[in-house]
């Protein structure tokens, strides 16, 4: 047996499926090139603490565990290992039902020097100015009634790049111009952070306050007690999450753990943003409860909210009262029937919150889950074993592979079946109806 | 018509709603059979329009969802059909094939389910489902691997049935996931009143929305609408809807309100303001309630007293009208 993985378990990585993968080496050289330069990559850095670094585990042939099949090809090992990577993702438990849904969030971006260094490519600042602009977009795509301010450090000092707003094309503009983000002197956490946490100052109770720093340096230049910000932190129940791309540093680590945020270091590029989408889906609302003494339910209230009428580019025009212009397209506030642009947003005349129904229901996927599909071991005690995927009618392989490796959680047979309506779906349905469509076919539901 | 395109065709057959709109006492009668030769027209003019065009057929029953028809797996089952000397070989197969299938299906339905909820949710995310094994063909194997990926993949639904309250969320959910899929969903409502679920799909995911005036001439609002690719939609001027209705419906009653008290938890919909959310059992504060209901518009409360209890019919009607609880916000 090689010696097992020294990579990080909670990566979606192809990294870690390559070390997860523990068969037996018959191997030849053909996955050798490709594995060899993954090792590489994620050498000198290691995230978890319980974990070894990659520099101190022992050395792994990768290469051994593909294996060939009997026709001496390696498609049939690769698509299993991508399944496998895949399918993990949806082992994790679907069961929370709590979870803040109307969240603020600062995202901090790291201006300092330390940004040009060029271990990511093409260096580290532009390949974080990327992955902001796709988390930015996926982040509002599954929290459509959040808020994203950013702000950078830069030279010392914690700099305002774009107010909090709800309007994802806002949040994207204040970052589309790269040269006036250029990366320069040091960084400041405590700067950035204390200037994050008053523009949250004022948000009700009932939203989340959270933090997210890509945080790409070693030092940080403070003016004062970097930990009596991080009690303050504590008290204004704000989560701290960071996304380190040198290395793991106590200070950050601690900021993460007493609020409740996640930390990682970024091994590769894929990691990287790995590490930044997870920070996505709204986080468990139980996670607040845990975080220094705050009471059990602290978060809960009853809004009021206004479902507008929409008019259509036909109607007669109109002043709209956010930017006093003469347009015939709007929305109109069912309270006070004033007309404004764009929603969701907070009526400039009486207050009232404006949602449009499918802004609210974008996140209803999260509050009903579909349970996760279990995998078929074996046809034996199924009477009558559809010949076919019920999603999308692909037929299953007739027997199961030679080589199948039926651990975690994998179906030799390719079958994975809801425990609802005992259809049976495909990988392909597995994976889309869990990620995606947040609906089984079979139940409807 | 340089690229191809896949088309996915979801047919609501309600034995019920298609007995009513058959009845004679409609201005426009449609009966199933016609129904069925007209569209059967109608797909074999988009499996002409190009030789790489494909079509996948699901069958929306009481209950349950089939899919009737697809081109990509029919080719094993190709043999058992007798060629006729009068008919190009491919329409054979295809009009054969769902016939027969929608034959089977129909006659198999028993009394009593034929009364059961339509199976459109299960239909839409089977075609959902075969559109991303169509443009993902990753683990199936090589031969849709060289297969051009169509690019203009769409749904058509057929429906006659009238929403069902309990299918918004799945129905909500299948729409976000055509979007991010880059699906466009168009909807042809042949009979009953407007669908506001559907009309939703149609206006999120850029399809059109068409209920038709004669049923009878079907045919005709098929090639003219529905036939061209969305591609080429933009240089035609298909009928668009203009007034969409945002409204929800709360979870309670399944009222349809334009004023609700939402829970900061899990966004869940109340028409008037609740002590504990019935969905993720969470208890809202004191202060928040008497806040609320002080400032709660007057109207509101004599809506409540006077139709306190739920009633599925009037709610059945709000929905399907789209109508707002009428003495809402207008006094």
């Amino acid at each position: 047996m090689p010696p097992r993985r020294i990579g990080d378990a909670d990566s979606d990585s192809d990294v870690s499926i390559l070390d997860d993968f523990d068969g037996v080496g018959r191997g030849k050289g053909k996955g050798k090139g490709k594995a060899i330069d993954r090792r590489v990559k994620d050498k000198g850095k290691g995230k978890a603490k319980e974990q070894p670094y990659a520099w101190e585990a022992a050395y792994t042939r990768s290469w051994d565990t593909v294996q060939e099949d009997e026709a001496g090809s390696l498609q049939g090992a690769v698509q299993e290992l991508i399944a496998r990577g895949r399918r993990r993702r949806l082992l994790a438990p679907a069961s929370a039902i709590r979870r803040t849904i109307i969240r603020h969030l600062i995202l901090v971006i790291d201006l300092s020097s330390s940004m040009m260094d060029r271990d990511m490519r093409p260096t580290r600042f532009d390949l974080m100015l990327q992955y902001a602009r796709e988390f930015i977009i996926e982040w509002f795509d599954q929290n459509p009634l959040g808020q994203i301010g950013i702000v950078g450090m830069r030279s010392g000092l914690g700099e305002r790049i774009g107010e909090m707003t709800g309007n994802p094309q806002e949040v994207l503009k204040a970052i589309s111009e790269r040269h006036k983000l250029e990366p320069g002197g040091e960084p400041s956490l405590q700067n950035a952070i204390d200037m994050a946490r008053s523009s949250m100052s004022h948000l009700p109770v009932h939203s989340s306050r959270e933090i997210t720093i890509i945080f790409g340096s070693l030092t940080t230049c403070d003016p004062g007690n970097i930990h009596d910000t991080l009690e303050d932190c504590i008290k204004d129940r704000i989560r701290i999450s960071i996304v380190a791309l040198a290395a793991e540093m106590k200070i950050c680590r601690d900021l993460c753990d007493k609020t409740g945020g996640q930390f990682g270091v970024a091994l590769n590029e894929g990691h990287f943003k790995d590490l930044l989408f997870e920070l996505i889906p709204p986080p468990v609302a139980r996670a607040l409860a845990r975080t220094g003494g705050a009471p059990a339910n602290p978060a809960a209230d009853l809004m009021i909210m206004g479902f507008p009428t929409r008019l259509p580019d036909t109607s007669p025009p109109g002043l709209c009262v956010c930017h006093s212009k003469l347009k015939s397209e709007g929305f109109l506030c069912p309270r006070c029937r004033a007309k404004v642009c764009d929603v969701p947003t907070d009526c400039d005349i009486c207050g009232l919150m404006i949602v449009s129904s499918p802004h609210l229901a974008r996140s209803y996927h999260h509050l009903f889950p579909v349970k996760a599909y279990q995998a078929v071991i074996s046809l034996e005690d199924t009477p009558n074993p559809a010949p076919s995927c019920h999603g999308c009618s692909t037929a299953f392989r007739e027997a199961a592979p030679a080589m199948a490796n039926t651990s975690d959680g994998m179906s030799p047979l390719g079958r994975y079946r809801c425990p609802d309506c005992h259809n049976d779906f495909c990988t392909d349905c597995d994976v889309f109806v869990h990620d995606v469509v947040h609906c089984c076919p079979g139940c409807g539901k | 018509m340089d690229k191809a395109s896949h088309l996915s065709v979801v047919i609501d057959l309600s034995p019920t709603q298609w007995h009513l709109c058959s009845q004679s006492s409609n201005p426009h009668p449609l009966p199933l059979q016609l129904f069925l030769s007209q569209l059967l027209a109608f797909f074999n003019s988009h499996i002409a329009c190009k030789d790489e065009n494909s079509l996948a057929v699901f069958g929306a029953f009481p209950g349950k969802s089939i899919l009737l028809y697809s081109s990509t797996t029919i080719a094993a089952e190709e043999h058992s059909v007798n060629a006729d000397a009068n008919t190009y070989r491919p329409f054979k197969i295809l009009d054969s094939t769902i016939m027969d299938s929608i034959r089977d299906q129909l006659e198999a339905l028993e009394l009593l389910e034929a009364e059961a909820p339509i199976g459109l949710v299960g239909a839409i995310t089977k075609s959902l489902c075969y559109i991303n094994r169509l443009t993902i063909p990753s683990s199936s194997t090589t031969r849709a691997g060289e297969q051009a990926v169509p690019l203009d993949p769409r749904i058509l639904i057929f429906s006659v049935s009238p929403d069902q309250s309990s299918s918004y969320i799945p129905i909500m959910n299948s729409i976000f996931s055509a979007q991010k899929l880059k699906v466009t969903i168009d909807v042809c409502k042949i009979y009953g009143s407007d669908s506001v679920f559907l009309q939703q799909a149609a206006h999120l995911t850029g399809g059109s929305y068409l209920h038709l005036d004669r049923p009878d001439a079907l045919l005709q609002y098929l090639t003219m609408s529905f036939l061209p690719p969305p591609g080429i939609r933009q240089l035609l001027s298909v009928p668009t809807q203009d007034k969409i209705d945002f409204r929800a419906a709360c979870f309670c009653h399944k009222r349809i309100v334009d004023i609700g008290f939402v829970c900061s938890v899990c966004l869940s919909i109340f028409c008037n303001p609740v002590p504990v959310c019935s969905t993720c059992r969470t208890k809202f504060p004191i202060k928040t309630l008497q806040r609320l209901n002080a400032s709660r518009p007057l109207p509101m409360s004599n809506a409540t007293a006077t139709s306190s209890v739920p009633r599925s019919p009037a709610v059945q009607d709000a929905l399907r009208n789209g109508t707002p609880t009428q003495n809402n916000g207008s006094k």
